[in-house]
């Protein structure tokens, strides 16, 4: 039995922990077009910062993971093609290797939107001034090419893009951020949730200028013409307008693909030896029967895990998924997971200010959504987990649309000394 | 394994658990300096019911641990005894682990950018708020042991 993985990253290498809990035999192969073991990808903006130093950009896993866990690790190799029909994997220094069992863990590519221009500066690799943040590399690359007088542009005001700022402010002349949307974070945060990050980050942030409802019409040297036809002077120009699941290897090898690599309950994909987990699946959400993309962090590990342990032979089903976020800017703390808009929800407010928002929202008395803003010291995974779980709230002991601090009495008493004493809620 | 475990009947709600919780968390383990001098967390929280009773409650030390899944940097991890730990040296505080942790038992810190968890005080094996509990309402116990007692729950 030969068990390969493609991509050493979140899902890659918790699938490779997850095999062994269950196989200590059998041959485990990973391999990784980057060049480095694997890393927290959602650091490359601390390194970016100076706030995590090169060795601790490895914390992930101790130095001798792999051999640990007896697995192979490709580094530096990219899978070019693989044939499904006598299972077999082809790299780009031609090597081929046999598997029985396969994990595609490809995660994301940046998106790259037709702006007139860009796509040649980007090509233009090694020295070009035009840049996407997805890689350790991306982040290694941009700190050596920054200097105190860069002009800096960010295109896209999404989480990747907040963090390039973080990570670049103090450390260039200016930042400006464009986004064709009405609000930063569109797709995680309303009206009033957006303005307070952004003028956080306008008052912490060193120089950083928002251009909304702004795009970019052509992208020459060293200026950008903008959609309202100004045109501004740049140094440096980060992409960061989105991700989209890496499925070109999958596609390739005729693997049935949606808005992602389509898998089933058990993270099979439409072969029944190739499994696929992390950014590049697509996953039933938690609240409605459309199939969606989240690239975040943690799903990825737990499908990574879970797609080991199917791949080893124990059958587990997978549960449905929904957004989650941990975010902080500038030391301003962001917690949401959930939904918070959509018909019948009802959004109580609990607290709010200047800079803190307490809201949760209740559709059919469940739980389905909620907002934190610099509130790090509420409870949040006690919320997360009611609508994990689908609690219906009036079986609580408190009425939690008026609860300040979130509390795991909340529970009736024999549920929590179950919960408590089981270690699992 | 051993973990700590509450019983909700005998707890007085005294929170001297915490205050040694604070103590066995403290550079100085000196209770007084813990308490009033050094600014340290209490890794166990005492809740109050809705009945007016009172339980302790600290990280499970899960099997499936959600905190692990979600850290993003390796700060938080199982030992090979099957703690959860937490290494603040490796912590962005993205407090991704606060986020999913079903009892709220990973908690940001009061006092900086770290997060607060029990640890079962591994370095002695004898968890001082357990040891220093008047009513034996927390009991560091053997999973086989509360096995046994789930029928009382049930
Ligand atoms: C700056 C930044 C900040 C982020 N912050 C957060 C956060 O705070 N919270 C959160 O939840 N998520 C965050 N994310 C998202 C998170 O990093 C991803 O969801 C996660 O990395 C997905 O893991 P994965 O294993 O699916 O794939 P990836 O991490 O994308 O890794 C896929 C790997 O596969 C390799 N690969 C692909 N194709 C091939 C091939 N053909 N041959 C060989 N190797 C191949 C790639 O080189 C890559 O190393 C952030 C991402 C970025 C970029």
């Amino acid at each position: 039995m030969k068990y390969l993985i493609i991509g050493n990253s979140a899902a890659g290498v918790n699938a490779i922990e997850a095999i062994r809990r269950l196989d200590q035999q059998n041959n485990i192969t990973v391999i990784s077009e980057e060049n480095y073991q694997i890393y927290g990808r959602p650091l490359i903006s601390y390194y970016l910062s100076g706030k995590i130093k090169y060795k601790n950009m490895f914390s992930y896993k101790e130095k001798d993971f792999y051999t640990k866990k007896k697995a192979n690790l490709l580094l530096n190799t990219k899978v070019n093609s693989i044939n499904t029909k006598i299972k077999k994997i082809y790299t780009n220094d031609n090597l081929s290797l046999e598997y029985d069992k396969l994990l595609l863990a490809t995660g994301s590519l940046p998106f790259i939107p037709c702006i007139k221009g860009l796509k040649q500066h980007i090509d233009n690799k090694k020295d070009s001034n035009v840049f996407t943040f997805l890689t350790f590399e991306d982040s290694l690359r941009l700190k050596n090419k920054i200097k105190k007088t860069s002009k800096v542009v960010v295109l896209g005001a999404g989480l990747i893009g907040l963090k390039v700022v973080e990570g670049l402010s103090g450390q260039v002349d200016n930042i400006t951020v464009i986004d064709l949307s009405d609000r930063i974070m569109a797709s995680v945060l309303n009206e009033i949730e957006a303005n307070m990050v952004k003028s956080h980050i306008e008052k912490c942030g060193d120089n950083v200028f928002f251009k909304l409802k702004t795009g970019i019409s052509e992208v020459r040297n060293d200026t950008l013409l903008l959609s309202n036809n100004t045109v501004i002077d740049y140094d440096i120009l980060i992409v960061s307008v989105g991700v989209k699941p890496n499925v070109e290897l999958a596609k390739n090898a005729g693997l049935k693909i949606g808005k992602g690599i389509i898998v089933n309950n058990y993270l099979q994909t439409s072969n029944k030896d190739v499994y696929a987990a992390g950014d590049c699946i697509e996953y039933e959400d938690l609240f409605s029967n459309n199939k969606k993309l989240y690239a975040l962090w943690t799903n990825a590990t737990r499908q990574g895990e879970l797609a080991g342990y199917n791949m080893s032979g124990i059958k587990m089903k997978y549960s449905r998924y929904f957004a989650i976020n941990a975010i902080s800017f500038f030391g301003m703390n962001l917690l949401s997971a959930g939904i918070t808009t959509g018909k019948d929800i009802h959004n109580y407010i609990i607290e709010s200010s200047i800079n803190t928002f307490h809201m949760i929202s209740i559709l059919n008395n469940k739980l389905v959504g909620f907002v934190l803003i610099n509130c790090p010291n509420k409870r949040a995974g006690i919320y997360t987990t009611l609508i994990n779980d689908g609690i219906d709230i009036s079986t609580l002991d408190y009425d939690i649309t008026t609860m300040k601090n979130i509390k795991f009495s909340i529970y009736p008493k024999k549920n929590r000394t179950k919960k408590m004493w089981q270690g699992a809620a | 394994m051993k973990k700590i475990y509450s019983f909700e009947d005998k707890c007085l709600g005294c929170k001297l658990c915490e205050v040694y919780c604070k103590t066995a968390r403290s550079k100085s383990k000196n209770i007084i300096k813990a308490n009033k001098e050094e600014n340290i967390d209490s890794a166990i929280i005492v809740e109050k019911t809705n009945k007016d009773t009172h339980f302790a409650l600290q990280c499970r030390h899960c099997t499936d641990a959600k905190c692990i899944k979600a850290c993003i940097s390796g700060a938080i991890f199982k030992d090979e005894i099957g703690i959860v730990r937490y290494d603040k040296e490796k912590c962005v505080s993205c407090l991704s682990c606060v986020l999913v942790c079903p009892f709220g038992a990973v908690r940001k810190s009061d006092f900086n950018s770290t997060v607060t968890k029990c640890d079962l005080c591994f370095s002695t094996g004898k968890p001082l708020c357990v040891s220093n509990c008047p009513n034996d309402a927390i009991k560091f116990l053997d999973e086989k042991e509360i096995d046994d007692r789930m029928e009382i729950v049930k």
